[in-house]
């Protein structure tokens, strides 16, 4: 019997193998790029992560595109643009023969259509850009763009094009409902296969603008730790990896062959509370006393955070980061900074009624009644959620605020946060280059009233005054009146504390140099290599060919460790057959 | 046969295991060793403060430095002493280990006596429930009741109770059916003997050693199944448990190669179940005179 | 006789399937708090398609139309969706079922090994063979899996780079045949070989102790003292004997080397049943955790009517109990 039971696992291998079909030989090109993060949905109008991020800078191309050096404005699918004297049109004139990479040809229509619908459909990512815009496609090559509005971001058209033939369908019955695998797109890779919780993979499109990517495929392998993915990286099974654990980050830059990159474009983490603008969740009622807010912004120690957590990784900035342009950050004067002072922070409680009346060292509600007890949703994704955790809970009890903690998913995180069943979480963001996406979020619009709207205000704030700052600089096309507008609003934000923005991080990558050249920070010499605002380092980069013999063949210690194991097999093999032959001979 | 006579022969045939327990010398350095560990939990509160290593206030220490005078076991990133880690991760791990082995002892010792006491249709139900529960993999079962449960200390203790009492159950039950057919039972129920007393003077003092030896070998299972459930992030992010220590250090300690973050936690695991299984199989042997060596 | 025995365990086993099931909608539908939240939480579903879900689960009726909605949904095989794109959790199992089949399999095998020094141990009881392989066990089976997996990946993995790090094979690889399935050999082997060591001890243990109780037999004893060689004695007549507990046990373990597994697949990010179980812990995505488990369960249901049978078959003895 044990016999038996070894061939027929050793030929269900084989079976199992057999269907996998690779492209013939070893001749593809793989880039693979460890992550911690997973797509949460690879729908444009419904994920939010960086990392749905990345899949879409790769799969769809924009109009105007971003320069790998400085962010400028640069041709993309619009090869030229006019503008028109009032400054409110932009004729785009596309380049001849664009295709989509399913071979369909990518017309003005496209354009026209995914400007016009996002409008119209608000799409969370789209609207911050389209929202006063109409399109008209004059041709096929040509689309022409108003403004019902002066817009300071015109020309710069850097929202994503979709395939007006595959996307047609889905956005006339629920675009949100629809699960966009379709892996069609104009960008220099296209989704082919998602396995979620594991890895996505995203092949090249032959019908690129640019012309076809000198890799193959990309495959982002999603790591529940960063441990384990710092070793494949090492080791080389990984070519490039974000989100490196900061305390691995310092030594990982002495190995050979690997480059580490700390990237800075103006992402933060930050602790978010609560809201509950138009009543909505269920969060704390403490969290609607702005007292209680800056009590808790000031009972956090954030340089703390900086030097023990991101290990000064980044920079100690305490403000709303809305681009990786520092002139949009405004100076907040210290009486506005809420910096650290827990006995401030406990007086504040003190003196508005927050008394520990029952003596368990947490505060009760004015008048006794409900104790001041968080919940705490913890990211499960990326690297610093427990150790930040850890910190900020402590830091809460010393002034007398209890929580409790949850860990969640990003998607989870999310979902929960719609719903408006949290009173604290942390997370982060990563802006554009434009301040205006940003400060969109923070908008009344962007509140998720209904979970079939979801929006991006994700701390259920909502506040008129900056709203109405909100459009003032939306249509501001004085670039110093703009900023000023944009420093009022950020100084707004900060003394609501909406958010008590811990620091600002830089992304912590690390790639190989041994098997691909051409790796692009953006912006140069500052920005990260992946997961950038426009992500051109995959097109850029190009295999290096003396080094093939690593790619497929097996190093000396994986031949021990193969052999070991066959020798162990057939070891078995034979233990068992001599056994079941000697329980035969017994039954004679 | 008075009750001062059953006493005093009781008493006398524990005084025997027990010097026939102290004759083994493995059995013996397991108990010195599961003894050290729970006078190292004991006493953890009153050599240190479990502000010490709150993250909070652990500022000034090094981060991940190896074992030093300072920190016998090094410190781990947030500069915390892993020695204290490890001692207060053993009350944690050691208060689940006992809790949940009462729970699970007190579940199936009940299920077990009214099953064998009472037989009939109310043993076929129980032991149906038991057959189920026995069947049923326990990992996964505890891992489902701990997602949907609050997190907590509570839940685990619950979870573990909850998915290990059938064998307990089944063990007891067979005692209890051959105790009761036993001379002495049917005389006492002839002399009028409620059901009460029955169990209390008769079945319950019994099955006690039995009970007892099943006991060394649940502590160690429940120790085990607190661990994996805290590693796979479902036990208490706010309290330190040798399988949250384990947690947290992950994949990045094993890289990083801080050896003081996974090892010290792991081979306080290794120690008390090795230990609690030693000592629950001398135990058992002690009762079992089959089991004795030739 | 035969027939009233298959009988008898076969209701067994679909009696413990059937309160699976009910113990299942009690979990996730009754102690649950918000039973219709936590059945489709995807972003990406329409109102419209929320109220449909909610008839077709029957998530607004009573808790009793909602349990034969519940069986109905299972009996044609639909678990629900996943809250990570809302893919069905059957396909998320079934993709994940493979690899563990494989992992588990070949680490059995591995394992069993030690059934063969279970019956040496038991055979030469007290021999320094017996106590040393004795304590090597008792000293494996205390160590929690995962731990032995972190102290491997440490040595051979991340030290010397012997073995991957991780994975099913290497990241966007298009090795077909038989490279390919070295590939695979060499990722699985070192979560095998943690999974064996882990469960090494447990045959050891059984097996020998099967083979001391066996040793009691009067013919044995007998057979010893006429002089036979040691060694044909043990295999003719003892180990056969012996073999008994340990074909239970290797159908009772099956259910614990699955466990086992969740924690050690996913140190090794090795892309089966328990990376699936970590992934969905780590949401919680609790639909595919219900699937899970059931699943699991059923695989382990099986395992034992299986080792019931042979065990009967083996034993006539048992057939007639």
């Amino acid at each position: 019997m044990g016999a038996a039971v070894t061939l027929a696992a050793a030929g269900s291998a084989v079976v199992w193998v057999a269907p996998v079909s690779g492209s013939s030989g070893g001749g593809t090109v793989t880039l693979t790029v460890g992550v911690t993060q997973d797509v949460d949905s690879p729908n444009v109008t419904v994920g939010y992560t960086v990392a749905a991020y990345e899949l879409w800078n790769l799969q769809y191309a924009t109009l105007t595109d971003k320069a790998a050096d400085d962010f400028a404005t640069i041709p993309g699918l619009a090869s030229t643009w006019d503008a028109s004297d009032d400054g409110l049109t932009y004729t785009y004139h596309l380049r001849e023969g664009l295709k989509w990479s399913d071979g369909q040809p990518l017309t003005a229509e496209d354009v026209a259509w995914t400007v016009n619908t996002s409008r119209d459909q608000e799409w969370y990512n789209h609207s911050s850009v389209t929202a006063n815009l109409d399109a008209v496609a004059l041709d096929d090559v040509t689309v022409q763009i108003t403004s019902a509005v002066p817009d300071p971001k015109l020309p710069t058209m850097d929202v994503y094009i979709l395939p007006k033939h595959i996307w047609e369908g889905p956005a006339a019955d629920d675009v949100t409902a629809f699960d966009a695998l379709d892996g069609v797109g104009s960008g220099p890779f296209t989704l082919k296969e998602w396995k979620p919780g594991q890895e996505w993979t995203m092949v090249a499109n032959p019908n690129y603008w640019q012309g076809q990517p000198k890799i193959d495929q990309v495959v982002f392998r999603v790591y529940t730790e960063g441990g384990a993915m710092v070793t494949a990286l090492e080791k080389g099974e990984l070519d490039a990896a974000n989100d490196i654990p900061a305390e691995l980050f310092a030594d990982l830059g002495t190995q050979p062959n690997i480059v580490t990159v700390a990237g800075a474009q103006g992402g933060f983490t930050e602790l978010a509370m609560n809201g509950m603008a138009g009543g909505i969740g269920d969060g704390h009622p403490a969290l609607l006393d702005l007292n209680v807010r800056h009590a808790v912004a000031m009972a956090i120690d954030r340089q703390q955070l900086f030097d023990r957590v991101a290990l000064g990784i980044g920079l100690p900035l305490t403000v709303l980061g809305v681009s990786p342009d520092q002139e949009w950050l405004p100076e907040i004067p210290d009486a506005e900074k809420l910096g650290y002072d827990p006995e401030a922070a406990k007086a504040l409680l003190e003196d508005n009624g927050y008394k520990d009346t029952d003596g368990d060292g947490i505060r009760e509600m004015p008048g006794g009644g409900e104790p001041l007890v968080f919940r705490y949703a913890e990211r499960s994704e990326g690297t610093q959620g427990a150790a930040i955790r850890e910190l900020i809970t402590g830091w809460l009890k010393e002034v007398g605020i209890g929580t409790e903690v949850s860990v969640y998913d990003d998607t989870q995180l999310g979902d929960i946060i719609y719903a408006g069943t949290y009173d604290l979480f942390v997370w982060g963001w990563t802006p554009f280059v434009d301040p205006d996406p940003m400060l969109s979020y923070f908008t009344c619009d962007q509140v998720t009233y209904d979970a079939d709207e979801a929006g991006y205000n994700d701390a259920n704030w909502c506040s008129p005054e900056y709203d109405a700052l909100y459009v003032q600089q939306n249509q501001e096309l004085d670039h110093a009146k703009r900023v000023e507008l944009v420093h009022e609003m950020i100084r707004m934000f900060n003394t609501q504390s909406t958010y008590v923005v811990l620091y600002h991080d830089a992304d912590t990558q690390a790639y190989r140099t041994d098997r691909f050249t051409g790796w692009l920070q953006q912006p140069k010499g500052t920005g990260p290599v992946i997961f950038s605002n426009s992500s051109p380092t995959y097109f850029n980069l190009t295999p290096i060919e003396s080094s093939g013999s690593d790619d497929g063949g097996l190093g000396t210690g994986a031949l021990i460790a193969i052999i070991a194991g066959a020798v162990v097999l057939v070891g078995l093999i034979v233990f068992f057959a001599m056994r079941s032959r000697s329980s035969r001979e017994d039954r004679e | 046969m008075s009750a001062a006579v059953a006493w005093a022969r009781r008493r006398a045939s524990a005084a025997d295991a027990w010097r026939r327990l102290r004759r083994d010398r493995l059995a013996m350095t397991a108990l010195i060793v599961l003894v050290a560990f729970v006078v190292m939990a004991l006493i953890a509160p009153l050599v240190s403060d479990r502000a010490d290593f709150d993250a909070i206030n652990t500022g000034g220490n090094p981060t991940n430095s190896s074992p030093s005078g300072q920190f016998v076991l090094g410190t781990d990133g947030l500069g915390r002493s892993m020695a204290l880690q490890v001692m207060w991760g053993a009350r944690i791990s050691l208060l689940v280990g006992f809790s949940a082995t009462v729970l699970m002892i007190v579940l199936g010792v009940v299920v077990g006596l009214a099953a064998g006491f009472f037989g009939g249709w109310i043993d076929a139900v129980l032991m149906r429930i038991t057959d189920w529960f026995m069947v049923i993999p326990f990992l996964p079962l505890a891992i489902v009741l701990a997602s949907v449960l609050e997190r907590g200390v509570g839940t685990i203790v619950l979870v573990i109770g909850i998915t290990s009492w059938p064998s307990t159950a089944r063990l007891i039950r067979s005692q209890v059916l051959s105790i009761r057919e036993r001379l002495y039972v049917d005389r006492a129920r002839a002399l009028g003997a409620g059901k009460g007393h029955i169990i209390g003077r008769h079945i319950l003092p019994n099955v006690t050693p039995l009970i007892l030896a099943n006991t060394t070998l649940a502590v160690p299972i429940a120790i085990l199944t607190e661990t994996t459930l805290s590693f796979l992030g479902l036990g208490d992010p706010t309290q330190v448990s040798w399988g949250g220590l384990l947690e947290r250090a992950g994949t990045t300690a094993v890289k990083a190669g801080y050896w003081w973050e996974y090892l010290p936690p792991g081979v306080g695991i290794v120690l008390v179940v090795l230990a609690f299984t030693i000592i629950g199989r001398a135990v058992e042997e002690v009762l079992d005179p089959r089991l004795r060596a030739r | 006789m035969r027939a009233t025995f298959i009988l008898r365990k076969l209701a067994g086993a679909v009696s413990t399937l059937a309160f699976v099931v009910v113990f299942n909608f009690f979990l996730f539908r009754v102690v649950n708090k918000n039973p219709v939240d936590s059945m489709f939480r995807g972003r990406n579903l329409t109102a419209s398609q929320k109220a449909e879900l909610t008839r077709k689960f029957h998530l607004d009726g009573s808790k009793w139309d909602q349990f034969v909605g519940y069986v109905r949904q299972l009996l044609r095989g639909d678990l629900g969706l996943s809250f990570k794109g809302n893919r069905p959790v059957v396909d998320v199992i079934a993709e994940a079922l493979w690899p563990t089949i494989l992992l588990v399999g070949f680490s059995t095998l591995l394992a069993m090994l030690g059934i063969g020094l279970g019956y040496r141990a038991g055979w030469r009881r007290g021999s320094r063979f017996d106590t040393t392989s004795t304590s090597l066990s008792m000293l494996t089976y205390s160590m929690p899996e995962f731990w032995i997996g972190m102290v491997l990946l440490g040595i051979f993995a991340a030290k010397l780079g012997w073995f991957p790090v991780g994975g099913l094979e290497d990241p966007g690889s298009t090795a077909t045949g038989f490279s390919k399935l070295l590939d695979q050999f060499h990722h699985m082997l070192l979560p095998a070989i943690v999974l064996a060591i882990a469960y090494v001890g447990e045959y050891m243990i059984v097996a020998r102790s099967a083979m001391i109780e066996t040793l009691r037999e009067d013919y044995l004893q007998l057979a010893r003292a006429k002089g036979m060689r040691d060694d044909d004695v043990r295999r003719k007549h003892a180990v056969p004997n012996a073999r008994l507990p340990v074909v239970s046990l290797s159908a009772i373990n099956f259910g614990f080397v699955v466990s086992g597994a969740i924690a050690v697949e996913s140190i090794f990010s090795w892309p089966g049943i328990g990376q699936a179980t970590y992934i969905a812990i780590r949401g919680p995505d609790l639909p595919v955790l219900q699937g899970l488990f059931l699943l699991i369960s059923a695989a382990v249901i099986v395992a034992n009517l299986i080792a019931d049978l042979l065990y009967g078959r083996l034993d006539p003895r048992v057939v007639g109990r």
